[in-house]
């Protein structure tokens, strides 16, 4: 059976020590080393001090849900239909999409606390993931 | 504010006849390309203005068509040109003429997007990297433009209190207001209940609020104001026109999740009120670019109809159908009369405003007022006589 291929992040340029830091399991975000903003996606300078250095720190791991759907038409054949993707921000600020592991919570998910998790899809390729908060 | 009033005037509209474009593209037929679509728009918005082809010196075109292939199609050789969506074509073109690079602007748009198939959802979603938003999370299977509003509508939703029922009356007015439309695609009346029932696309969002996408095209045109009175019996002004965006933090989709694009719709409507002297109470109808039904609720809040918090009251017991409060998308919108990417709300500003919107119309119009907020840039366009 053929595995349908995991869709690739667009553009690389910037994003390439994110997604390096996701293969390892230690997701990292893109910092400003002056004023100390936290950075997603990556980009080449901080859009509050117009720095130009950055660092790369490693991220809680902490979220809350800010709102989820469920795509009841497939797009992509490695998210058949009916697929749930979910927005998250970060204990640090900025929003991620991604998608909840495990159990899934009653009613409504916004404002439920989520943890990072890492997925590993048929094709090999890690995702950063979140599951609900113990 | 340094603009004038009533600096340009629309003098000619024109259209293709975009249901049976619909039945022809749903029979597998290519009747046209996007050049073909936007020259037949054209020839309509010519004849409808009434004035020699020889006088028009601007030339504004779609950004789903080649502008040098448009230009000479049309046998147009401008001193000002250029290529925007529908919204910026008239904010272009009221700026070009205020400032006297043009006297007379053709504004043409074609799109054979549903004969040719075009993606807004998938990995080879229309615009692609130079929309970053639309592609970014696609490694978690977040595609499609429609995904991006379900996002939106359901955390809008459950923080104005709104039910899904409550989110069906835009699809239903719409629908209401369609079934005055010989022009509207889609004109069989529906209920919530229809809403209700109807399938899910991306959930929150049901099918009944997504756009009506299809071949066809659009024409204006727009002249400077002295000409307008001197040639057309009925111009149509533009009063006032704002802009305002909200781009910090676009791809993560701050201003869609937590914005709702409410502060810079505040300001583009400010800026235009201003300018044209009136406000949201003076307007004898809304027209709001929907690609998505939740576009409407969120205008009503940003550009003043209702208080912020309140557009659940407002679409359920005021109303935005016939007989309601403040007639919204009279014409049917994207979602009931035809996906033309905000070029047909500016033909039925000016159908509104001339009296000339038949079953639809609403009595005595004299002021339209048209906002969208796509991706994050709000603007605003006062139209009148
Ligand atoms: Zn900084």
């Amino acid at each position: 059976m053929e595995i349908a291929p995991t869709p690739q992040p667009v553009p690389l340029v910037y994003d390439i020590p994110f997604w390096e830091s996701v293969k390892n399991k230690d997701m990292q975000l893109q910092r400003c080393a002056d004023c100390a903003e936290w950075r997603y996606p990556a980009g080449p300078i901080c859009s509050q001090c117009n720095s130009e250095n950055a660092v790369w720190e490693r991220v809680s791991g902490e979220a809350e849900i800010l709102s989820w759907v469920v795509f009841h038409k497939t797009y992509l054949p490695a998210y058949p239909a009916p697929h749930k993707v979910i927005a998250v921000r970060l204990s640090e600020g900025p929003i991620m999409i991604s998608n909840l592991e495990g159990k899934e919570p009653e009613g409504s998910w916004i404002g439920e606390r989520v943890s990072l998790c890492y997925s590993e899809m048929p094709d090999g390729m890690i995702l950063p993931r979140f599951a609900l908060s113990e | 504010m340094v603009r004038k009033r009533s600096a340009a005037a629309i003098i000619g509209i024109g259209q293709t006849d975009w249901v049976t474009d619909w039945k022809r593209v749903r029979a597998g037929e290519k009747p046209a390309d996007s050049v073909g679509y936007a020259a037949q728009a054209f020839q309509q918005a010519l004849k409808d203005s009434g004035i020699p082809k020889g006088d028009i010196d601007g030339l504004i075109v779609g950004p789903t068509t080649a502008y040098e292939r448009m230009g000479e199609v049309l046998g147009l050789n401008v001193r000002w040109g250029g290529q925007a969506d529908a919204v910026q074509s008239v904010l272009q073109a009221h700026m070009a003429i205020e400032a006297g690079y043009a006297k007379v602007i053709a504004l043409v748009y074609g799109n054979d997007q549903r004969s040719a198939g075009t993606q807004y959802g998938g990995p080879a979603a229309m615009g692609g990297g130079s929309f970053l938003s639309y592609v970014y999370h696609s490694p978690w299977g977040m595609t499609s433009q429609g995904a991006l509003y379900a996002l939106t509508a359901r955390r809008y939703q459950e923080e104005r209190g709104m039910t899904e029922a409550d989110m069906g009356e835009v699809a239903v007015a719409q629908r209401a207001w369609a079934s005055m439309n010989e022009a509207a695609i889609q004109r069989k009346t529906i209920t919530v209940d229809d809403y209700i029932e109807s399938r899910y696309v991306c959930e929150p969002l049901h099918v009944f609020d997504y756009c009506l996408v299809n071949d066809g095209g659009v024409a204006l045109i727009i002249a400077d104001a002295e000409y307008a009175k001197k040639m057309s019996p009925n111009p149509v002004s533009i009063l006032g026109t704002g802009r305002s965006d909200l781009n910090t933090g676009a791809t993560s989709l701050e201003p869609r999740l937590t914005d709702y694009y409410l502060p810079a719709q505040q300001q583009a409507g400010k800026d235009s009120y201003e300018i044209a002297g009136v406000g949201p109470e003076d307007m004898d109808g809304f027209l709001v670019y929907d690609s998505f039904s939740v576009h409407v609720p969120l205008a009503l809040e940003g550009y003043g109809y209702t208080e912020v918090g309140t557009v659940k009251q407002f679409l359920t017991e005021q109303g935005i159908g016939p007989g309601g409060k403040l007639p919204v998308n009279t014409h049917g919108g994207h979602l009931s009369e035809s996906y033309m990417q905000g070029w047909n709300h500016q033909l039925e500003a000016v159908r509104q405003v001339r009296q000339q919107a038949g079953a639809r119309q609403i009595e005595n119009a004299k002021t339209i007022h048209y906002t969208s907020d796509v991706a994050g840039k709000c603007m605003s366009i006062i139209y009148g006589r």
